[in-house]
């Protein structure tokens, strides 16, 4: 019986830090095993199509990726060393013991999502390492995503396994503080896939795989191994409800559409209401950190019809939480954004003034733009046309570039007299 | 985030350089670029020929109009563009800072916004 791709590419994907994992806790030597399962991923997605499912597609998958490492270290040039290494790292019991694949798996793939968001690494080396490893996505697959060629992509990949394996893969969690404060990374670096999957545009699904659908599909599967956790569960409840929002995000033409002039109707309604369970669920069970905040304004602004329908004081309430939850200043200009759909323009003004005191913040573009739209609601046109054509300059991405200097000739045309 | 690092220079800059100095000049660049293609920060260095090899074309009337030049008002023009894909800001001007003649010549970094089919 034959599977379909999308079936079997699913299926992989789901048990490829299962296979990873149990080959690490019985081998060690993080940087063979990755690339024997690799391998081993690669040889199933050519041959289960076609072929159909093994009866026990994991075993299969430990099988051969076991196999394929037994080659690569009888290849090496020191493979009597490298036998020796691998023979004294696995215990006498294993030997005789159980195959890998009768172990449980469950905290072994969250000991390796741990593991890939490593402190001693870089960002983009965390991110691509999670997609690799517990992603089960090819280097080329990665390097497409980020528009980078497979070779840097292939050094950052490489350079990020040796510094795991040089500390010597832990397959111990972290208790008490050092958890939640690893744990945090690791919601960082899926909250980062999102993010740039969320501002780029979305490319072939079949070759260049979505970064926001996979960064919602890894948070889901980390909410499965940690139900009880409330920021993993506000994490996703963020990312669906910031992700129904993409079909009236962009025109056809890839030109932005602000929130206030989005066509509510293409929104995600299902997306919506699982985030807004999730969300609901997980509020009252104890204490609330920044994800499960962000989710909750996300949720009143994807409840409300329209901008002046939105429960602006409520929306206030959560920023001023957030303020003290995780200061940041662009929590603070969000913030602004709030106090003045409250209380009026003049007092959103006012707190971007206490903003400008920090030099970077004063000539951000986030900051320009907010305040160009602040004076606009006061009915300042020309100072917002100004502040409008300063965040242009200094925007991050075409799209926000082409937005902003639009709005910037809007108000100069909107000029009295 | 993407960065254009650009050096600039011209033939009597070069000239003034003697001999003996090139291989380790050129010696130092290629250590500079290995060592960030190995951090997967360095998508690619390109070094660029003389201005006089440099074309200027136009389209008139539907057809190409090829002149020799530009004719530059600046005395220097881009010897060689380098293509960073870095962590942050911070991090690109690390790099550039690290570039070997940093302390002779200015580099230039510049953001980049967009790119069209990103496989490279």
């Amino acid at each position: 019986m034959s599977s379909s791709r999308g079936e079997v590419e699913d299926l992989l994907r789901e048990l490829a830090p299962q296979v990873l994992a149990a080959l690490v806790r019985r081998y060690g030597q993080f940087h063979l095993c990755e690339d024997a399962s690799q391998e081993a991923l690669l040889a199933a997605a050519l041959q289960w199509p076609s072929g159909g499912l093994p009866e026990n597609p994991r075993g299969w998958l430990i099988t051969v990726a076991s196999r394929r490492l037994m080659d690569q270290v009888r290849s090496e040039q020191s493979r009597r060393t490298r036998e020796e290494m691998i023979a004294v790292a696995t215990p006498q019991s294993e030997l005789l013991g159980a195959p890998a694949d009768a172990e449980p798996d469950r905290d072994d793939s969250l000991a390796l999502l741990f593991g890939c968001c490593h402190p001693d690494l870089t960002s983009p080396s965390q991110i691509a390492l999670t997609l690799r490893a517990v992603g089960g996505l090819s280097t080329a697959q990665i390097a497409a995503a980020f528009g980078v060629p497979e070779t840097t992509m292939a050094q950052r990949i490489s350079r990020a396994k040796q510094t795991i394996s040089g500390t010597g893969f832990d397959f111990s969690l972290p208790a008490g503080a050092q958890r939640t404060e690893r744990l945090r990374a690791v919601l960082h670096v899926l909250y980062l896939v999102f993010n740039e999957g969320y501002t780029a545009t979305d490319g072939d699904v079949l070759t260049v795989p979505a970064l926001s659908r996979e960064a919602i599909r890894l948070t889901r599967w980390l909410r499965r191994l940690l139900p009880e956790d409330g920021e993993v569960a506000g994490l996703l409840a963020l990312m669906l409800l910031t992700d129904a929002r993409r079909p009236a995000r962009t025109r056809p033409d890839g030109s932005l559409v602000p929130l206030a002039e989005q066509d509510r109707d293409q929104w995600d309604q299902a997306q919506i209401a699982e985030g807004i369970a999730l969300i609901t669920a997980a509020l009252p069970r104890g204490e609330v950190g920044p994800y499960q905040l962000q989710a909750a304004i996300a949720a009143v602004h994807d409840e409300a019809k329209n901008m002046a329908d939105t429960d602006w004081p409520q929306i206030l309430g959560l920023y001023d939480l957030l303020e003290v939850a995780a200061p940041n200043p662009f929590t603070a200009l969000n913030r602004a954004v709030a106090l003045a759909m409250v209380n009026g323009p003049e007092a959103g003004l006012a707190a971007v003034a206490a903003l400008q005191a920090d030099k970077r913040m004063a000539q951000h573009h986030r900051l320009l733009a907010t305040r160009a739209h602040l004076r606009e609601l006061a009915g300042d046109t020309d100072a917002a046309a100004a502040d409008y054509l300063a965040a242009a300059r200094r925007a991050t991405s075409l799209p926000e570039r082409r937005y902003l200097a639009v709005q910037a000739s809007r108000c100069q045309a909107a000029r009295p007299g | 985030m993407k960065y254009l690092m650009l050096i600039y220079g011209n033939q009597e800059k070069w000239a003034s350089i003697p001999a003996d100095e090139w291989p380790e000049a050129i010696a130092k660049q290629g250590a500079f670029n290995r060592k960030y293609q190995a951090t997967g920060e360095l998508i690619g260095a390109y070094g660029l020929a003389d201005d006089l090899r440099a074309k200027l074309v136009r389209r008139e009337n539907g057809q190409p109009a090829v002149t020799d030049g530009p004719y530059l008002e600046t005395k220097e023009y881009i010897a060689s563009f380098y293509l960073l894909d870095c962590e942050s800001e911070e991090r690109a001007l690390q790099i550039a800072a690290d570039m070997p003649w940093a302390d002779v010549d200015p580099v230039e970094l510049w953001p980049i916004l967009h790119e069209d089919n990103p496989d490279l």
